[in-house]
């Protein structure tokens, strides 16, 4: 990594922290945003509390996905599973044609309002890319690589966890990141079914004309996602190091 | 001692291996030859059984192979393939300790055993112990994956094509390194080839397969002079089989009595390589000495005689 993309990675940091735990340090800034007379520091609750809720909800989703996109990926390229592979692609695939905001209207009346529509439309979302590259990991493993590790005696369990999983890291890990960028920026939309997200602010924002509101959610969701995805790229970058790639 | 007893093995309606039964002797390397699609590593992976036959059976050491779970059996065999097949996240020193560290040897043990084989192939552990096999040559990662089939003493080593990717000089020197190994621990070799040259130079036996079908199986010298088929015969090649034949001994072995002038030759030359130094430095004749001492003399004459059918 550069010299200047650490201190501009850094300073994202920073500019994001900042803007959550104290967002009146801004007041000045995003009055330019104003009109006469409106606040131009969100005042309807805690950024920092909305931002925890925001994460915490992107990372259980995002979690569920990854064991079932995973799991499966593993379960059809054991030679026991091979037949569900077309089935289990059309399932990822479906997960991902839905868009979340139909996921999110279809659910609520399921489900009623609040995190848990969310929570189904962005597993939903993370299922395909999670599952893709992970089936790519796995299948890209080099056929001598697998062919030794039978040959030298390992169970298919040992060949799994010793050889299969570590080779694949890197692109599972690469699923993982495309499927966390866009749920923290479509976890923003499940506000409007009354989730606890930073979506909350951006509305309030619409709602009163406030582009000063706008802005700030607006900055801390993107703050959020280049980070977070830089995070993941570093995490790869040394996986595949590690693998002697 | 492996006896193969009419195996077969068919994939749909064609038969990969057909009824073939081989007796491999212990302590000896027996070549299959034959070219692609000639079945010969459908029938070395049925020893170690990463594929199993239709019918027929293999018993290594008096014991059927499919009495055995497979993963027991393959730990207790060496397996090395063409592309050597390294774990390229694992260390040298952890490649080579695969097979030791399943079958549960402490780790002193093991490290012990790390540094003995990579002395063997004169890698140095302090050097390579800790390196991936990524930042290895080809004829290193080579070395490596011969080192990781014999970490757990096998009595019996299984070859698929182990050189195949490797520059001439280097797969020269690999299959020298493998002959003194052989000859060190007594280890009995499968190995597969399609190379004619490296199935006489380092086969005591030479299995030629074809279409599945075992054509012959005897010594290289008795292969390269009565060829039971015509395709054996086109696979010894008929132009330079005299040079084959001579490449199987050594000048020790054919010592003449007499007296010749300029530089002795080392007694472990092949014929082969004697011939061609004659015929190089001019001379009809020429010293044999070993360590230094003289033994006697070589002669193209004789080495004429040796070349012809016998």
């Amino acid at each position: 990594m550069s010299p200047l993309g650490l201190v501009l990675r850094l300073a994202g940091l920073v500019l994001l922290v900042w803007l959550v735990v104290q967002p009146t340090a801004f007041a000045g800034l995003l009055a330019l945003f104003t009109r006469p007379g409106q606040p131009s520091v969100y005042n309807q609750g805690s950024l920092l509390a909305l931002t925890i809720s925001h994460l915490l909800i992107v990372a259980s989703a995002i979690a569920a996905s990854a064991l079932l996109a995973v799991g499966l990926a593993i379960f059809v390229t054991r030679p026991f599973g091979v037949d569900f592979l077309p089935v289990s692609r059309a399932l990822a695939n479906i997960g991902q044609t839905f868009p979340p905001v139909a996921v999110l209207a279809l659910c609520v009346p399921l489900l009623g309002f609040g995190t848990t529509p969310t929570l189904v439309a962005l597993f939903l979302y993370g299922l395909l890319p999670i599952f893709e590259n992970s089936l790519a990991g796995l299948s890209s493993v080099p056929p001598p690589v697998t062919e030794a590790a039978k040959g030298m005696g390992m169970k298919p369990m040992q060949r799994l966890i010793g050889v299969e999983l570590p080779l694949s890291m890197p692109l599972m890990l690469a699923g993982l990141r495309l499927s966390t960028t866009i749920a923290l920026s479509t976890a923003a939309i499940g506000s409007t079914v009354a989730a606890p997200t930073l979506g909350e602010v951006i509305i309030a924002g619409l709602q009163t004309g406030n582009t000063a509101f706008v802005v700030q959610g607006g900055v801390i969701v993107a703050l959020l996602a280049v980070l977070i995805h830089e995070g993941f790229v570093a995490l790869e970058r040394s996986q595949r190091r590690r693998i002697g790639l | 001692m492996i006896e193969i007893c009419d195996v077969v093995k068919s994939f749909g309606d064609t038969r990969a291996v057909d009824e073939v039964s081989l007796m491999i002797a212990p302590h000896t390397i027996c070549a299959l030859v034959g070219t692609s699609g000639s079945g010969k590593t459908t029938l070395l992976r049925m020893i170690n059984r990463l594929v199993e036959p239709t019918s027929g059976n293999i018993r290594v050491d008096g014991r059927d192979v499919m009495s055995v779970p497979a993963y027991e059996l393959r730990r207790q065999m060496g397996y090395v393939i063409q592309g050597h097949g390294l774990f390229p996240h694992w260390t040298i020193a952890r490649n080579i300790a695969t097979v030791p560290s399943l079958l549960g040897w402490d780790r002193r043990t093991i490290d012990r055993r790390v540094d003995e084989l990579l002395d063997l192939f004169q890698l140095d552990p302090a050097t390579y112990r800790n390196r991936l096999p990524g930042e290895l040559s080809g004829g290193q990662r080579q070395r490596v994956g011969v080192a990781r089939a014999l970490a757990a003493k096998p009595n019996i080593l299984l070859m698929d094509e182990p050189f195949g990717a490797l520059d001439p000089v280097t797969r020269g020197k690999a299959q020298e390194e493998l002959r003194i190994i052989q000859q060190k621990f007594g280890t009995t070799i499968v190995l597969v080839t399609h190379d004619m040259d490296e199935a006489t130079h380092l086969g005591d036996r030479i299995a030629v397969l074809d279409k599945g079908r075992l054509l012959q199986h005897g010594e290289p010298a008795d292969i390269i002079a009565n060829p039971a088929t015509d395709f054996v015969r086109e696979l010894v090649g008929t132009t330079d089989r005299a040079f084959r034949l001579l490449s199987l001994a050594t000048l020790g072995e054919h010592v003449e009595s007499g007296t010749a002038d300029g530089e002795p030759l080392e007694a472990t030359m092949t014929l082969r390589s004697a011939y061609s130094e004659l015929l190089w430095s001019g001379r009809k004749a020429a010293p044999v000495a070993r360590d230094g001492t003289v033994l006697g003399i070589v002669t193209l004459d004789g080495l004429g005689r040796l070349a012809a059918r016998p």
